[in-house]
């Protein structure tokens, strides 16, 4: 067995360190050490997007990157969307319009849509919605609501003017 | 689906990617953006006894103009190139070609250093880095060499690379001031790996006429395919009739394969087809008529 | 039956959002693969990468002397310590938890090893040595039914599981005396319902107790749960399924038992806890239920006017190695065979192969859906024979909404229906006069747009005698699908439903729940709690399969709100010194009709329900709780000539789908202008999540119809076994659609409801098939296959053209 290394990450705000394997994914490491289950694995091959969290500020496949790498980097988990037991205007704009089902593609189109809205926050257009969460997969809901919510959450959080 | 084990190196210098790569003598492999090789170690289809993790060499992170060209670092992630003043200015063709590849989230991690090593035939910045006439530097211990693009891929999944180098950089000549562009691809699903790419150039003179004409084809044969057009095109106004004419080369000197996703025929088809339109597009916004 | 409600519904019909969001919006949806017991390890399976071999010998010492792993079993273990794998087949086609002796595809589990991680325990699958002694494959069905073909199962002694013809009504009397025939061969590829969560499972053997606890995503654990003990040879009373949230199931966990009963095996044989969840690779080669596999043979006979008159079906189906469900996906077909239309016969062939590939089972629609596709090509082709507007052959057929209850030639009834409202609402919701007049335009201007029109059932709350009716001599002729609620109000006046075979997958259970219970006691949704029994708690039931949930839910919790309400009317009647028809619910409390406060509070009559026995009448004991097992309303037995089936899937919803296309016939790509449809699920419980059934569904279809193929090469090999290739739809590769209901509720059951799960799935494939012809109706294309790939349009044009590009 390869020897393990030592790093230090942050999560949510917290600083955590570690000894890892360095086959370990980021999603395992995520999952299995510090128990933050929020991020899904769905193909651990790099297509679903189910495994999405942001690394420093950008939307990332855990499951294609190793724990070891994310040393000395800033990670953002659904967990750390809304830390007080609050909602995120995103997590309230999907509930109240239905842009979930099974919740499993949920974490990851948050964060997706999250670093979406910071580069674009009016949202732009439908298709420019669809093509920003067209790196995660969702089997249940036929898309259409997800843009939709994405959509109401930017209005939500646009500055009042 | 998890990875067999591996040292994990991670270099902060140029010069020591070149002493592991020499060391581990072809058992150590490269991580970039690991959005091609994750997936393969993640399904034991790889199994290096190595991981050389070059994120943090930040000498590998640049864009620098170069006259009018430009110099890419090999670990310039994809997604910067649709972000970049100079390459939207310089390059439009090159952000053509990125927006059709994979996600966002695959483009924030994925290298252009890494989609060139790993070559894979139905990518599309080898099609665009051969079509812009680009030049790869390879280097080692023993020293740096220049490689054309049109001479670094070799096959499948295979380049001239040696085992022990690495993709340092890739330099793009500046393009002749009148030049149209065009990159267009047919997948089955958005953000897939193409049927078929293709990347135009087309150069015209102040009166219309073609003085140069690029073709370069993807996804239909192991490597990014040179169509030779400039015979055709060349010395006169492009009417649709020449370019019909070249798009007709392209679907006649191609070899493509067959698989799940497509046949070899729909592949030579839409080749043609993709062809004309990608030069009927680049000759538009070539030169004459700007 | 119970009581129904009937003043204006409060909260049925509301777009409630849902009850069950908030875990799963901040990330705690307590997954299977999010749970972790003390001690536990985890498996990793070996799979066989022949599809056909004998299994000479395998060394498993390598792997044993890893350090970190636990276990390794093979097939020996399971042949010496386990029965078979529960089936619905008739005849020796056994199937083991890992193979034994043979491999009969490639993917199937030949080994596991339980480990301290996933990580050392693929190592360690690495390390076993197996020596197989390649056998011929035998991949395509009409190969494995010629003599001297290679047995897939050598003990029955021919890869025919099944074949048998069904004739309704007069099938050669009406061919003959109609105007027209047409015929075709249809072919309907297999797909899988891939939800984004695999199949997962714990097991955990309890040595002191001899308990087997398995946690498991899967469906309807109550039913099966005895047929799991059975095959690991354990009492049922010493088995306990706990179900757990699932990422998605569209049918994929519905009798999923490969993947419990092996984490349950491994914890037994291992001596602690030990989680399997399936890798997407495990999934697409091994999972439970992929969907059908088929070709059709069909011919339709109509007159000149338009009057379709009888059907021939004769369909050949590829189940792979084993035949877990029988037959069953056919029975759903015939439920709903003559679609909407007044066809008066019907003939229905079946032969069932097997071949070297993995099962079927169920996929939302569990076969109907193939049934609704092929119809409607038929229907199309007989319009463009006589040259009819395809809206109108389908309105002159319908089935009059006057004739309810309709007796269909199998012996199903449709409870009630109006298709030519539901027709007529999505012609206008897609302005059909706008774009037939576009389609024009478009032909003469080179463009070729075409529109699609599908019209077609949605049969729901399957009842079990489809599973056997096959059979003359049934070996299991089972007539229960039952489902139970029980509803408990806690002393402070709470309300805890629990469920008895459901759990979550992505449908709406505890919203359902609280919409039904709030409505029934008039009380606070956010006052009621909805929890899941284990198998060991649960009253009977049958689990959300054949868009059965609302509905048999539903009818659970009125029969049990009776109950409940009944005992609450005595104990307010005592306390008010009224009779206890004078009361009502309302907001709340219980009052005394025209008397408003004249009132006591649910919280006081819980109080007094737990804690002051002696206020409360005397043939009343103490608590506040009632259950209630609603059995399927509507069920009868098939005649002994299987010239009629009986009633096995009476509350039939209609929709119908527009789809407006636009091809570019170099590219064979298209676009979509529009994509309209209209559902009528009978009283709609949310229209919100039902909208979420229907677009979901639409989407899977669309991905069965133009992008999801399991392809396997002449050796068996599955060519498209990771989602590289395996091409689930994206964002950017479905359209938006316009939706809208119509609401014809159901005679026979509670408040009208019909199911709706399998929402789009029943349509789109239809709808886009017909719109994409009707684009390339210009070149005389005829689409008799899916899936409908660039290439494959492409290809047909220039066939069509004479092989011209
Ligand atoms: C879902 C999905 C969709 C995708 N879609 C597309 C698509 O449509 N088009 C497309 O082109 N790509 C696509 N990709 C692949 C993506 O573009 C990769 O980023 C790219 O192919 C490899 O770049 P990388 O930096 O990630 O390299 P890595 O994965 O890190 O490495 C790839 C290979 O190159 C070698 N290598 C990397 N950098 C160097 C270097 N500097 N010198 C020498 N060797 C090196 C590695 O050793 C390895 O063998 C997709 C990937 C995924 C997961
Ligand atoms: S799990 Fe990471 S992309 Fe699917
Ligand atoms: S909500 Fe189930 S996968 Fe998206």
């Amino acid at each position: 067995m390869a020897e393990k290394h030592a790093i230090t990450v942050t999560v949510n705000g917290r600083l955590y360190r570690a000894e890892v394997e360095p086959r370990r994914t980021l999603a395992d490491f995520l999952r299995e050490d510090l128990n933050l289950v929020g991020t899904h694995l769905g193909c651990e091959h790099g297509v679903c997007g189910n495994c999405t969290v942001l690394v420093d500020g950008k939307s990332t496949r855990s499951c294609l990157m190793f724990a070891v790498q994310a040393d000395g980097r800033e990670v953002l988990t659904v967990e750390g969307l809304a830390p007080n037991g609050d909602l995120h205007p995103l997590q309230r704009a999907f509930w109240e319009h239905h842009a979930l089902q099974c919740g499993f593609c949920t974490p990851a189109m948050l964060l997706t849509a999250y670093e979406y809205l910071t580069t674009r926050p009016d949202a732009g257009t439908d298709e420019e919605i669809r093509e920003a969460i067209s790196g995660v997969l969702c089997r249940c809901t036929g898309y259409q609501n997800i843009v939709t919510a994405i959509r109401a959450a930017a209005k939500q959080m646009a500055p009042s003017p | 689906m998890k990875p067999v084990a591996f040292d994990y190196y991670r270099p902060t210098s140029v010069e020591e990617v070149h002493a592991l790569l020499a060391s581990h003598g072809g058992g150590g492999k490269i991580l970039a953006g690991g959005q091609s090789l994750v997936p393969l170690l993640n399904m034991r289809l790889a199994r290096p006894a190595a991981i050389i993790d070059i994120n943090r060499v930040a000498a590998l992170e640049y864009l620098h103009a170069n006259g009018d060209g430009l110099v890419l670092g090999a670990l310039t992630r994809q997604q910067s190139l649709l972000e970049n003043r100079a390459v939207a200015e310089r390059y439009p063709l090159l952000v053509e070609a990125v927006r059709y590849i994979g996600h966002r989230q695959i483009r924030n991690w994925g290298t252009v250093g890494g989609s060139l090593a790993h070559a894979d035939p139905a990518a599309e910045l080898p099609v665009t880095m051969v079509a812009l006439d680009a030049e790869i530097t390879a280097s080692s211990a023993r020293g740096a060499r220049a490689i054309p693009a049109r001479e670094f891929f070799l096959d499948t999944l295979t380049t001239a690379l040696e085992p022990d180098e690495l993709l340092a950089s890739v330099r793009l000549p500046a393009l002749s001031p009148g030049t149209g562009w065009s990159f267009l691809e047919v997948s089955r699903r958005h953000g897939d790996f193409a049927l078929v790419a293709v990347a135009a150039l087309v150069t015209r003179d102040e009166a219309g006429v073609c003085t140069d004409a690029r073709l370069v084809l993807g996804g239909v044969g192991p490597v990014p395919q040179v169509v030779e057009v400039r015979d055709l095109l060349i010395g006169q106004q492009p009417t649709p009739d020449a370019i019909a004419a070249a798009a007709d080369v392209a679907g006649a000197v191609i070899e493509p394969a067959s698989d799940v996703h497509a046949t070899a025929e729909y592949r030579r088809h839409v080749a043609r087809v993709l062809a004309r339109r990608a030069l009927t597009t680049a000759v538009e916004r070539a030169g004459g008529r700007r | 039956m119970a009581e129904v409600a009937t003043k204006r519904p409060r909260w049925i019909g509301k777009s409630m959002p849902r009850v069950e969001d908030l875990r799963f919006l901040r990330g705690k949806g307590r997954y299977i693969d999010d749970l972790k017991l003390p001690n536990m390890a985890h498996a990793a399976i070996l799979r066989s990468p022949y599809a056909h071999a004998r299994i000479v010998r395998i060394d498993t010492s390598a792997a044993e002397r890893l350090p970190g792993v636990y276990k390794v079993v093979t097939g020996k273990d399971v042949a010496e310590r386990m029965n078979p794998l529960p089936t619905f087949a008739v005849g020796p086609i056994y199937q083991h938890l890992l193979a034994v002796d043979k491999v009969r595809y490639a993917g199937e589990a030949v080994a596991a090893v339980v480990a301290e991680n996933r990580y050392i325990a693929e190592d360690a699958c690495d390390l076993i040595e197996v020596e197989y002694e390649p056998l011929p494959p035998v991949v395509d069905p009409f190969e494995a039914m010629e003599p001297g073909a290679p047995l897939v199962h050598e003990a029955l002694g021919s890869n025919i599981a099944y074949s048998r013809t069904f004739t309704f009504g007069d099938v050669e009397g009406d061919f003959a005396n109609a105007d027209h025939v047409v015929s075709a061969r249809l072919r309907w590829p297999r797909s899988s319902a891939m939800p984004m969560e695999t199949n997962g499972a714990i097991g955990d053997y309890d040595e002191g107790t001899g308990t087997l606890t398995i946690y498991a995503n899967s469906m309807n654990f109550t039913y099966f749960q005895w047929l799991i003990a059975t095959s690991l040879k354990i009492p049922a009373s010493k088995l306990k399924v706990v179900p757990i949230n699932a990422g998605g199931s569209f049918g994929s966990k519905f009798f999923m038992h490969k993947v419990p009963t092996m984490a349950g095996f491994l914890s037994m044989v291992a001596g602690r806890p030990v989680k399997y969840v399936e890798d997407r690779i495990d999934h697409i080669l091994n999972n439970d239920h992929c969907g059908s596999d088929r070709y059709y043979d069909v011919s339709l006979a109509f007159d000149n006017d338009g009057t379709l008159r009888s059907l021939k079906i004769d369909c050949v189906d590829d189940y792979g190695a084993y035949l877990q469900f029988g037959t069953g996906t056919h029975g759903n077909a015939l439920a709903q065979v003559v679609g909407p239309y007044r066809i008066q016969s019907v003939q229905y062939k079946l032969t069932a192969v097997l071949t070297n590939k993995n099962q079927q089972g169920a996929y939302r629609g569990f076969g109907s859906e193939v049934n609704n596709w092929v119809l409607e090509r038929m229907v199309d082709l007989a319009a463009r024979k006589l040259g009819m507007d395809r809206a109108e052959i389908r309105r002159k057929n319908f089935i009059r909404p006057e004739q309810f209850p309709y007796k269909i030639p199998t012996g199903n009834i449709y409870d009630s229906g109006n298709y030519e409202g539901v027709l007529d609402k999505a012609l206008k919701l897609v302005d059909y006069e706008y774009w037939v007049g576009e389609r024009e335009r478009a032909r003469q201007e080179g463009r070729y747009l075409g529109i699609g029109i599908v019209t077609a059932q949605e049969r729901s709350v399957f009842s079990s005698t489809e599973f056997w009716f096959w059979f003359d001599q049934p070996s299991f002729p089972v007539t229960s699908s039952p489902e139970s609620a029980t509803i408990t109000i806690d002393p402070t006046g709470k309300f805890v439903v629990t469920l008895h075979s459901l759990a979550f997958w992505g449908n709406s259970p505890e919203t359902v729940v609280t919409q039904v219970v709030a409505e029934e006691f008039d009380v606070d949704p956010s006052d009621i709690v909805v929890t899941y029994a284990d198998s060991q708690h649960a009253l009977p039931g049958t689990g959300p399969g054949g868009s059965r949930f609302t509905v048999m839910v539903t009818g659970a919790l009125v029969g049990a709100s009776a109950r409940l309400k009944e005992k609450i009317k005595k104990i307010a009647a005592h306390e008010l010194e009224v009779s206890p028809d004078d009361l009502e619910f309302s907001e709340g409390k219980v009052r005394v009709k025209g008397s408003p406060d004249r009132a006591l509070t649910l919280d006081q009559i819980a109080l007094k329900a737990y804690m002051f026995r002696l206020d409360l009448p005397e043939d009343i004991e103490s608590g506040l709780e009632a259950s209630y097992t609603y059995d399927h309303p509507y069920t009868t037995l098939p005649s002994a000539d299987r010239k009629d089936l009986g009633v096995f899937y009476p509350f039939v919803g209609h929709a119908c789908h527009i789809a407006v296309v636009e091809v570019d016939p170099e590219t064979g790509q298209f676009t979509y202008h529009k994509y309209a449809a209209v559902h009528d699920c009978g009283t709609v419980v949310n229209p919100m999540t039902l909208h979420g059934h229907i677009t979901g569904g639409a989407v899977q279809g669309l991905g069965t119809a133009l992008f999801e193929e399991y392809v396997y090469d002449e050796s068996g090999q599955m060519l498209t076994a990771s989602f590289m290739d395996y091409l689930v739809p994206t964002a950017m590769d479905v359209p938006r659609f316009d939706i809208d209901h119509q609401e014809t509720p159901s005679p026979y059951t509670p408040y009208g409801i019909k199911g709706g799960g399998e929402g789009g799935r029943m349509m789109s494939p239809g709808a886009i098939t017909a719109a994409l012809e009707d684009a390339l109706e210009p070149f005389g294309v005829r689409i008799t296959e899916l899936p409908i790939t660039p290439s494959k349009i492409v290809g047909w044009i220039q066939q069509a053209r004479g092989g011209q590009a």
